[in-house]
């Protein structure tokens, strides 16, 4: 899932100082989980902005808000609130705050949240970060633990010096990854060959940013 | 004869490190590398040393061989990536530089510009492949050079980290990756690196061991909280804390002669690189108090 943090709320009423009507959009997916953009936190937003003077037009929480014909259609009973809006406020990452922009070209649209990162839920609003959207997945190499991600300096092939009793260098709350690799290889008594594999350097033109993928054949997306 | 072509002869090798100023003033550094011209077998110069931001590496190699002296370019994969790292390996190599020691490198939240975008696209291993690849004439995407390098690469290791064993297939790596040469991290219990130093002696490589100065109780006991891979016994730290705080650097210089004796006399690796971290006009002293002069 994508982790969200609520921005700073002075910084949105700067970000939107000269706008009145509003119409706040969630995400029913990640941001729900997060608590930055389910029924529950539209609501508080609609509660401060109105105890700012500003006046709510409309709230939705979309199924899923990166999903932008998904997005479109449920928007449809939204029609009259979403004309009277002045600005369009996002309660979801920046894909949704995107598929917004998308939908509505001429309106104003901004973001409540700040998107840190792909990660997994470990306890109830507890967040770590797991995968680095790399485009090229070597966990098939290493055990499944994703060393581009969880060791701060994304390394291939074993811990650095900088490994202190099997914590990280960076951060000693952060057990070393390759420790934790180390250790699971030798668990699943696959260690020896591991050992002997030299990962190569890192395919960076996987991870060209913009990508883009289309799973579909020609033909169907013409249907 | 050349750093490489001593280690092959079976001498007793001593490396120096120098660390490069942070500014433009090089006077005191010079006089440094004066001090040990013609007294060590090679000076490693360091790379951005601690992630804090100093003169390139290159370029104070560049000096150290205009001063008679045999450089080891210390090259950390932190602060270039791969293009950036040829290169610099292509032009270390026409200005006479032959050494390179391949390494990882600090993080950038160790030293002073913590807000910096750390690189490391490739890693230690990967450079020393990086290395191989153009002595033999090709760049790491197999394109053939305009003349290749004629590199001598090493590494380092850390035979006291802990755990050990992912370090140990960390070391292996590197020795299939073509290092020749190991400078390992500070080295305090002479016992505990023998044991290293049986098991290191199945690989085809040179092992020197690392000899960092211990100037007071008070720096070995924030080594042993903070410095990774570091463990000073407490004998020692007795010893410097008993020394008084007048004396304690004598009798850091003390133990570190007192170690490369040992290491020197029962041949248990192949050489000392010794690391006087600001204390650079006592590698002299160390080395005479420990029959190398």
């Amino acid at each position: 899932m994508i982790i969200t943090k609520k921005r700073d709320f002075q910084e949105l009423m700067k970000n939107i100082e000269n706008y009145n009507r509003f119409f706040l959009l969630g995400c029913s997916e990640c941001a729900a989980l997060c608590s930055t953009g389910g029924e529950k936190e539209l609501d508080e937003m609609k509660v401060a902005l109105e105890a700012e003077g500003k006046e709510v037009t409309g709230t939705f929480v979309a199924k899923t808000g990166c999903q932008v014909l998904g997005t479109k259609v449920e928007l449809k009973p939204f029609k009259d609130a979403l004309t009277e809006t002045d600005c369009i406020l996002v309660l979801s990452c920046g894909a949704g705050t995107q598929t917004a922009v998308e939908l509505f070209e001429d309106k104003p649209v901004y973001p409540t949240n700040d998107t840190l990162f792909l990660g997994n839920m470990t306890r109830l609003q507890m967040f770590d970060e797991r995968c680095s959207l790399c485009g090229k997945c070597i966990l098939d190499k290493t055990g499944g633990i994703c060393p581009i991600t969880a060791c701060p300096k994304g390394l291939l092939n074993g811990p650095c010096g900088g490994c202190k009793d099997g914590y990280c260098e960076v951060s000693p709350d952060i057990k070393c990854a390759w420790v934790r690799i180390y250790e699971r290889m030798k668990r699943l008594d696959k260690l020896q060959e591991f050992c002997e594999t030299i990962i190569e350097a890192k395919d960076w033109a996987a991870h060209a940013r913009p990508m883009n993928l289309n799973v579909r054949k020609k033909e169907e997306v013409k249907k | 004869m050349s750093f490489r072509d001593i280690l092959d002869s079976g001498k007793f090798v001593v490396t120096a490190e120098i660390g490069p100023p942070k500014g433009t003033n090089i006077k005191e550094m010079l006089h440094h590398a004066e001090m040990l011209k013609g007294k060590i077998d090679a000076v490693n110069v360091t790379d951005n040393q601690s992630a804090v931001m100093r003169i390139c590496s290159l370029a104070v190699c560049k000096l150290m061989l205009e001063m008679g002296h045999e450089p080891i370019l210390q090259m950390t994969c932190r602060d270039r990536n791969r293009i950036g790292l040829q290169s610099d390996l292509l032009g270390a190599s026409v200005l006479g530089i032959k050494n390179v020691l391949c390494m990882t490198g600090d993080h950038p939240n160790a030293g002073d510009h913590k807000q910096a975008k750390a690189v490391y696209d490739v890693e230690s291993v990967q450079l020393l492949g990086i290395v191989n690849s153009l002595n033999i004439g090709r760049d790491m995407s197999g394109n053939e050079l305009k003349g290749s390098t004629d590199f001598f690469q090493g590494a380092v290791v850390t035979p006291e980290a802990n755990p050990l064993e992912p370090q140990l297939m960390k070391f292996e790596k590197k020795v299939r990756a073509g290092a020749r040469f190991f400078q390992t991290q500070a080295i305090y219990d002479i016992e505990k690196f023998k044991d290293f130093m049986k098991y290191a002696r199945k690989f085809p490589v040179k092992i020197l061991a690392g000899i960092v100065l211990l100037k007071s109780a008070g720096m070995a006991n924030y080594m042993n909280n903070f410095v990774p891979g570091i463990r000073v016994p407490q004998v020692l730290i007795d010893e410097l804390k008993s020394a008084g705080k007048e004396k304690a650097l004598d009798a850091g210089i003390n133990i570190a002669a007192k170690h490369i004796r040992q290491l020197r006399e029962e041949k248990i690796c192949d050489g000392v690189h010794i690391m006087a971290i600001g204390a650079e006009a006592m590698v002299p002293e160390i080395m005479k108090r420990a029959g190398l002069l």
